[in-house]
């Protein structure tokens, strides 16, 4: 791919680059319920989280660094969610939002709703909550960015299946 | 209309093709489904019924009984709401559409004919609305198991105060 794959950046090099790279997140939001709204919420003045670098919106995916699911994914929606996640440029980070997208949610036992994004597309952090709160969010965004900091893309491109495990917020409250 | 003058009117009109009950002012007049066509043209189109509003058509799984389908319709000139229901049964039951008096009856025809599995004869566009194309089944339907919950049973109380 270039440099950052073929060797391992020195660390004050690698510190600037993660440094960046953190804190000019451009998310995409995919919204398919009401955790939508957190979302935008989180983005607004009192949350604000462009204070965190946390950039809304992407124009679309290929601009987008952060894809943040917030809803309730249907089985009929899943190929749209993969193919917006495979349009994302490299590298890509999801934060799945609230129980709907973790887990299926209060909808675990329906017909139509995919019981988790994890089976559609690889996830980084899980925000759990019914809806949860933006306070949540801006939770989840700081410990993915804590990971970004101290990663090696060396290692995430060329050991692309073997990923961290994904942080779950609270769970350690 | 009120609803007692809606259900005078309609027996006056239908005779012993239409069995009626009035619930929280509301007419509902079940007919038969051989005359579920006849009945639509006359509350759409007959001067004192007017009903020109589509409300909602749906379906509901009554067991034994069928599969009921509900047509609720509303006249904006005289104020008045109808209810049209009629039973058809489980295996193979189909209705004529009535998509072309009312345009928004196309969709929920769709949506009734994939969750419940009845045909609506003449429907210009019978595909599936919400459900994936691949989809096996009417999930409306009582017998429709819910694999998840073959899995892990329901953990709370099913109705009130069980």
């Amino acid at each position: 791919m270039g440099l950052v794959d073929s060797v391992e950046l020195p660390q004050p090099i690698k510190f600037v680059f993660n440094w960046g790279r953190k804190y000019s997140l451009w998310v995409f939001n995919f919204g398919l319920a009401c955790c939508a709204i957190e979302f935008i919420a989180t983005s607004m003045a009192r949350h604000d989280f462009i204070r965190l670098g946390v950039i809304p919106f992407a124009h679309g995916p290929r601009q987008a660094d952060l894809l943040v699911v917030s809803g309730t994914l249907t089985d009929k929606m899943a190929p749209a969610l993969q193919r917006l996640y495979q349009e994302m440029p490299e590298p890509k980070y999801v934060i799945s939002f609230g129980s709907c997208s973790n887990c299926g949610g209060p909808y675990w036992d329906s017909y139509s709703v995919t019981k988790g994004v994890d089976q559609i597309i690889p996830v980084d952090v899980y925000v759990p909550g019914c809806p949860p709160r933006p306070e949540a969010l801006l939770n989840g965004i700081m410990k993915l960015q804590e990971r970004i900091g101290s990663e090696s893309l060396r290692q995430r491109y060329t050991n692309g299946a073997e990923r961290p495990e994904p942080i779950v917020v609270g769970a350690d409250a | 209309m009120d609803a007692e003058a809606l259900r005078d009117h309609l027996v006056a009109e239908l005779g012993d093709a239409v069995e009626s009950e009035v619930s929280y002012g509301t007419l509902t007049a079940t007919v038969a489904p051989d005359d579920w066509r006849r009945v639509a043209e006359l509350a759409r189109g007959g001067p004192d019924l007017a009903c020109n509003f589509f409300d909602f058509l749906c379906g509901v799984d009554e067991e034994a009984t069928g599969i009921a389908v509900v047509l609720h319709v509303y006249s904006t000139s005289h104020r008045h709401h109808l209810q049209l229901r009629t039973v058809v049964p489980r295996d193979g039951g189909h209705l004529p559409t009535v998509s072309d008096l009312w345009a928004g009856a196309n969709w929920h025809e769709r949506e009734t004919a994939e969750l419940f599995g009845i045909g609506f004869d003449g429907h210009p566009n019978l595909a599936k609305l919400l459900l994936p194309e691949e989809f096996e089944g009417h999930p409306l339907r009582k017998e429709f198991a819910l694999l998840t919950r073959e899995a892990k049973p329901w953990p709370g109380a099913k109705e009130p105060g069980e």
